[in-house]
């Protein structure tokens, strides 16, 4: 009996998560019909013409590449300079290590709107407002800081006995890096890649202040509620779950670095 | 001494990146905000504290901070006490098989991007295609459009922030809760203490730190409420969901580009945000070390 009311309660918890994404899934391939039904409807024939309406649309295709350009470079960028770097601050001794981590951390929690005001004044006075350089170089924030502060565990994690071995056999210090650390540490650090591509991904608040055509995806999703009062639902639901698929497919790789990504590892 | 070489060069570019994105802008953020600069003309002056003066005189502005404080207070009083409820109850009564699974789906809904989670809840809320007005129907209740009603539409909002954030906090606790010695636990059963006794006087304890750095945690992350609020609402109705970002946005990026004045809401938005985020790591490192 007990048995029965815990599977119960695991049951709506579980319903409660899940639920709107699914219902959104399922939105997205109903006709006009199926849509303003009544009686919601769980048994329908699906269409793919909310996704053929989708990507109709031009912004929609810009953002998509736009984003795919933006964030890739950005996640690239922060990884080259990231990593390195949390390999450095993780061999040195615990004092400057703390006040090293603290400050990627505190950068992760800078309000956007308040980084975002000061940005357009300067791109613009730079003439690179609206341009994909502006905001890749505006996104090194999330990804560098990011892939800096959640790399540094994976690496305090190699045993040191590798390392020493390595450098008595004469490898250089980058050497160590290259061939011993970095090879070992690659499975625990691609967690911390995978968050800062989601939440650069998922970004809207940097991306509509920055730019006005070169817009990314959320941004050209965000424009269709300006649309009307009530929305085209077939078409919103296929764009909001477009804008949702790479993080879900992502989800699974993202292993410890949701939690160590709140604090200590 | 060469290795210290070859460490200062691993760090040096991107802490130079990181510094100069983040000081950058943070300077001509304060600097901005002694100046009457807009977007529309090309010339700009320094008027002193002028734009601070007129921050505390703006009823629209003081609005946007009683919006902000009653939208912490809503997000953060239900996402830490639900997100505990969740975890205790996975930890105590869920076998480990059905929680290894339950905590890869309470991580979905904080993945998906806002935007998204924007579009999904107010298909949700809608008057005319809505689920909730189904139901509302079928309960023979008065069926509202929560969105445009002033009394409702902020928590209807907050119930979006809360289904990402306690789950992925329950997980959290959860982690939290297993890494327990269970030594304590047991040997206070044995003694015939009661259940909430022992959640009362060992567990609760033993949590209070990463509690309180979670919830400093949540407190920041919740000032990012633009995305939520710019779709499902846009700050409607009439002002009474405009939280302070979503009105720094819109006096200094969308209609009216007035950044100077939108900048000394930044500025004070980074101030609030630098004292509570010193607050979290301060703490966080005391638990870490004790």
């Amino acid at each position: 009996m007990k048995k029965l009311v815990v599977y119960l309660l695991v049951g709506i918890i579980a319903f409660i998560a899940v639920f709107p994404i699914a219902w959104t899934v399922l939105g997205s391939f109903k006709d006009l019909r199926d849509l303003v039904s009544p009686v919601p409807k769980f048994v329908f024939k699906p269409t793919l013409a909310n996704y053929a309406a989708v990507f109709a649309r031009e912004g929609i295709r810009r953002g998509l590449q736009n984003s795919i350009i933006v964030t890739l470079s950005a996640l690239t960028l922060g990884v080259v300079l990231g990593v390195p770097a949390a390999y450095a601050v993780s061999k040195m001794p615990a004092r400057a290590k703390q006040q090293l981590q603290f400050f990627p951390l505190s950068l992760r929690f800078l309000p956007p709107v308040a980084i975002a005001i000061p940005f357009i004044t300067l791109w613009l006075d730079v003439g690179w407002y609206d341009t994909h350089l502006a905001l890749i170089i505006t996104y090194l924030l999330i990804s560098v800081s990011t892939i800096m502060w959640l790399s540094m565990a994976p690496f305090e994690s190699i045993p040191i006995s590798c390392q020493e071995a390595a450098k008595l056999d004469g490898c250089s210090y980058t050497q160590v890096f290259l061939r011993i650390s970095l090879p070992l540490a690659l499975p625990n650090l691609t967690g911390g890649f995978v968050f800062a591509f989601i939440l650069i991904w998922n970004e809207l608040l940097l991306a509509l202040s920055l730019t006005s055509t070169n817009v990314t995806l959320p941004v050209s999703v965000a424009a269709i509620a300006a649309i009307g009062k009530e929305l085209p639902w077939g078409m919103v639901n296929a764009a909001a779950i477009t804008l949702l698929i790479p993080p879900l497919i992502l989800v699974r790789f993202l292993g410890r670095s949701m939690s160590s990504a709140f604090f200590g590892s | 001494m060469i290795e210290r070489k070859a460490a200062i060069l691993f760090m040096i570019p991107a802490l130079v990146v990181l510094i100069g994105i983040s000081v950058v802008p943070t300077v001509r953020a304060v600097k901005m905000s002694f100046e009457n600069r807009e977007l529309r003309y090309q010339t700009q002056q320094y008027v002193g504290l002028e734009n601070y003066r007129k921050l505390f005189s703006d009823r629209r502005f003081l609005n946007s901070v009683r919006v902000s404080a009653l939208w912490e207070l809503v997000t953060v009083g239900s996402t830490i006490p639900l997100a505990m409820l969740l975890a205790f109850f996975l930890f105590e009564y869920v076998p480990v098989g059905a929680r290894r699974m339950m905590q890869i789906i309470l991580i979905l809904p904080v993945v998906v991007p806002r935007v998204s989670a924007a579009y999904i809840w107010r298909y949700i809320y809608s008057p005319i295609v809505g689920i909730v007005e189904y139901v509302l129907r079928i309960l023979h209740a008065q069926p509202i459009a929560v969105l445009s009603d002033p009394q409702a539409a902020l928590l209807a909002v907050s119930v979006v922030d809360v289904w990402q954030w306690a789950t992925l906090f329950s997980i959290i606790f959860l982690g939290v809760l297993q890494s327990l010695p269970p030594g304590p636990l047991e040997a206070a059963r044995v003694d015939g203490a009661r259940n909430w006794q022992v959640h009362r006087y060992i567990v609760l304890p033993s949590i209070v730190s990463p509690l309180v750095s979670l919830t400093l945690v949540k407190m920041v992350e919740s000032l990012r409420s633009f995305d939520l609020i710019y779709i499902m609402t846009e700050g409607g109705p009439g002002i009474v969901t405009e939280t302070l970002d979503l009105y720094a946005y819109t006096t200094g990026i969308g209609l009216e580009g007035r950044v100077s004045y939108a900048s000394s809401m930044a500025v004070l938005m980074l101030l609030g945000t630098l004292v509570t985020f010193g607050g979290v790591w301060t703490l966080s490192q005391r638990w870490r070390s004790s």
